[in-house]
Order: C-alpha cells, then sequence, then structure tokens
C-alpha cells in the first residue's frame, strides 16, 4: 500500500502535490526512454562482443597455425633472432563517445603507414609474412573487443543505476503522490458534504427562531 | 487510515530533489551534445577526428565511418553533411527522429537501411516541426523484410526502432541521442490551479 505524504490539508498543498506529481511523471518519462535506449544499445553490443570474440578467436588460433609452420621452416632460433629486430609500437587512437549519457570508451587500431616488418625479407619465407600478416589482424580485434567489453560494462551498470530510479518512482514516489492526492481530493469533499450540513441546520435554527 | 511518513520538514527537500533529478537527468543524458556540428569533408581533414560537447569533453570520430560516409556521397554532399547526425527521441518509444538540415542526410539514411525514404509531405526549409505521436496508427507502408518505411517530413526523418538500431551499427560516433523535454509534456490536468 503506497504510503501517505503527511501534508496540510489545504487546497494550496493539493496543488503542490499535483505539480509535484507532474514533474515526477515527466521525470519518469525521460528516465524510461533512457533506460529503453540502454537496454537496446547493450543489446546490440552483446551481440557484437560474441561476434568479436569468435573473430578474435578464429584468427588467433589461425596466427599461431602460421607461427608453428614459420617455426618449424626456419627454426626457433632463427625465427626468434628475426623476430627481435621487428618489434614496434602499437599504435591506437583513443576517445569517448556519450551514448545516452554513459560515457564509453572508443578505440580505433591505428595502421601503420608504412608496412615496415623489421626482419629481412632475404632470409625468411612467406610463412613469417603470413604470420605476421594475422598477428596484425590479432590485434586490431583485441583492440575492437576491449572497446566493445569495456562499453558491455558501462552500459550494464548504468542500466542497473537507471532501473533502480525507474523503479522508485513507479512503485514508491508516484503511487504515495498519486494515494496523497486523493486522499486530499476525498478530505475536501468530506469537508464540503459537512459544511453543506452545517448550513442546513443553521438554516433549520434560523427558521425556528423566526 | 493508510500508512503515513513524515513529510512536513521533508516537503520542499522532496520537490528540489525532484527538479533536481529532473534537470541533472536531462543535462547527463545530453551531456554527449556537440557545441556545434562539423562538415564531413572538414572532419575527414582532421588527423584525429573530434567533436567538442557541451560538457566540455572531445567525441572522437571513427575514422572507419568517416571512411565509409564519404564512399557513398560525393565531394559536394561531403561539404553539406553535418556531422553527428542527431536523433530526437519521439515520444512514444517506438520511434525516433532525425534532425537533418538537407537532403544528404536522407541519402545517407535510405543507403544504410536500404529502403527509399516514403515523402510523408512537400519538402519545405521550415524549421523541424516536432512529430505528431502516432504509437496508435500502423506505419502505412512496410518494406519485404517487414519493416516499416521510413518517412521525410519537414527536415525530419521519422524512423523505427528495428531501423534506430540499425543504424547505430553502423554509425557509432556519427549520430548522436538527442532527449527533449517536449515529449515529457505535463498533463494538463495535474498543474491546474485551485478548482
Amino acid at each position: 500500500m503506497p504510503q501517505l505524504i503527511r501534508v496540510r490539508p489545504t487546497k494550496i498543498e493539493l496543488v503542490k502535490l499535483k505539480r509535484r506529481l507532474s514533474l515526477a511523471l515527466r521525470v519518469q518519462k525521460i528516465v524510461k526512454d533512457r533506460l529503453s535506449i540502454l537496454t537496446m544499445e547493450f543489446l546490440q553490443t552483446a551481440r557484437e562482443t560474441v561476434e568479436s570474440k569468435r573473430n578474435l578467436l578464429d584468427e588467433m588460433s589461425q596466427m599461431y597455425r602460421a607461427l608453428s609452420i614459420a617455426a618449424g621452416y626456419h627454426g626457433y632460433v632463427a625465427l626468434e633472432k628475426e623476430l627481435l629486430a621487428s618489434k614496434a609500437d602499437v599504435a591506437v587512437t583513443t576517445g569517448l563517445r556519450n551514448v545516452a549519457g554513459v560515457r564509453i570508451p572508443a578505440l580505433e587500431f591505428k595502421e601503420p603507414a608504412k608496412s615496415m616488418r623489421g626482419y629481412s625479407l632475404l632470409e625468411t619465407s612467406s610463412c613469417v609474412d603470413h604470420a605476421a600478416q594475422l598477428a596484425r589482424k590479432s590485434l586490431k580485434a583485441i583492440v575492437e573487443l576491449a572497446e566493445l567489453q569495456r562499453g558491455l560494462e558501462l552500459l550494464g551498470m548504468e542500466i542497473n543505476r537507471t532501473k533502480r530510479i525507474t523503479n522508485a518512482l513507479e512503485y514508491i514516489i508516484i503511487p504515495s503522490l498519486q494515494a496523497t492526492i486523493h486522499y486530499l481530493a476525498m478530505k475536501f469533499e468530506e469537508r464540503d458534504r459537512e459544511e453543506k450540513g452545517r448550513l442546513k441546520r443553521v438554516k433549520v435554527l434560523l427558521a425556528r427562531k423566526e | 487510515m493508510p500508512a503515513q511518513y513524515s513529510g512536513d520538514e521533508g516537503q520542499s527537500r522532496y520537490e528540489r530533489m525532484l527538479q533536481g533529478y529532473l534537470s541533472g537527468e536531462l543535462r547527463i543524458v545530453n551531456a554527449g551534445l556537440p557545441r556545434s556540428q562539423k562538415t564531413l569533408a572538414v572532419l575527414l581533414r582532421e588527423e584525429y577526428p573530434h567533436l567538442l560537447c557541451h560538457d566540455g569533453s572531445t567525441q572522437l570520430i571513427k575514422r572507419k565511418e568517416l571512411d565509409y560516409l564519404a564512399s557513398m556521397l560525393d565531394a559536394g554532399e561531403q561539404e553539406a553533411l553535418l556531422l553527428p547526425m542527431l536523433i530526437e527521441l519521439g515520444g512514444d518509444q517506438s520511434q525516433a527522429t532525425i534532425l537533418c538540415a538537407g537532403e544528404v542526410e536522407e541519402k545517407v539514411i535510405s543507403t544504410i537501411l536500404n529502403m527509399p525514404l516514403r515523402q510523408g509531405q512537400p519538402l519545405s526549409r521550415t524549421p523541424a516541426v516536432p512529430p505528431v505521436p502516432t504509437s496508435a496508427v500502423p506505419p502505412a507502408s512496410t518494406t519485404p523484410a517487414g519493416l516499416p518505411v521510413s518517412t521525410r517530413e519537414r527536415e525530419t526523418i521519422t524512423i523505427y526502432r528495428p531501423q534506430l538500431a540499425l543504424l547505430r551499427k553502423r554509425l557509432k560516433t556519427t549520430t548522436q541521442y538527442l532527449f527533449s523535454q517536449k515529449s515529457s509534456a505535463p498533463d494538463p490536468s495535474l498543474t491546474n490551479s485551485i478548482e
């Protein structure tokens, strides 16, 4: 049962309560809109995350297979020697994007301008090239998955918060305001009826005196 | 007699909390709106394409999305397309409105959604008119996939929820949600004075 707000039973208070209810309904509308958008984005991000994870696993398994073949062809020591020289920094553009008030990190893998491999093309075979190419693709997939997973976490947290607010408005604040408005309206009606009865009584008394 | 809780001293606090929450919520949801829009051509020329938001933060625009948009537009259209495209949420939760200044947006959206836009009313260069909630009215026509055809009327394009998801999937950083207060207009019966 909704709780009543203790207010003075005056018409001014009734007007104030009605205004408050109107405000609460507006807040509820905005919060619900936001919740529906966040849920839509969350579901979409979840789908993309699953797809991205599957892609990453495929690419990683292909990359390890290619690397094993390259290692088998050149030998571990020779391959390691070549790969030592091919170390390079990974460039990722980072920023934020805003989804209905939630700041989600946006990451973009920056492709190197030139394909500087670092290792000698004369002393290595196409197996190493192939493995390097697949490794680059895997890196790109890792960056993409990182962005999606963080987005998923942040959206989930915000959905929880927004849901709590929606529930508070829907089940506590708005019902208590409605119940109080109803209670005051009933009280005023009752007072009107009493007033009418009193007037009738006074009229009868005056009539008797005359 | 229903249970009561003390609200005498908390009355103004209660009202203040609600009002603060409304303005706070609007501020939070619209914090990501850009201070000004940039054209696609300008963003393509930037090394790190970004936009300044109302809350002072910057929003990164992904080059992949810019390249995708550039691939479907010619040079003149690239100069005309303003980004990010603003998606205003409609009165009912089933549809959204894209605010657009020209017909380039129409081309972009119809290409992404892979459907023509139904002409709702004669196009005119008047300011954007708020969409009329048509939750009770079913969409006039549908695509072969069963999705309702979007409509373009007076500087706005109306799309439906499944199309919005499709659009956001392709253009994550080049579109932005806009929550307006008009969709949550107060009930006149609740704001009247003493009867």
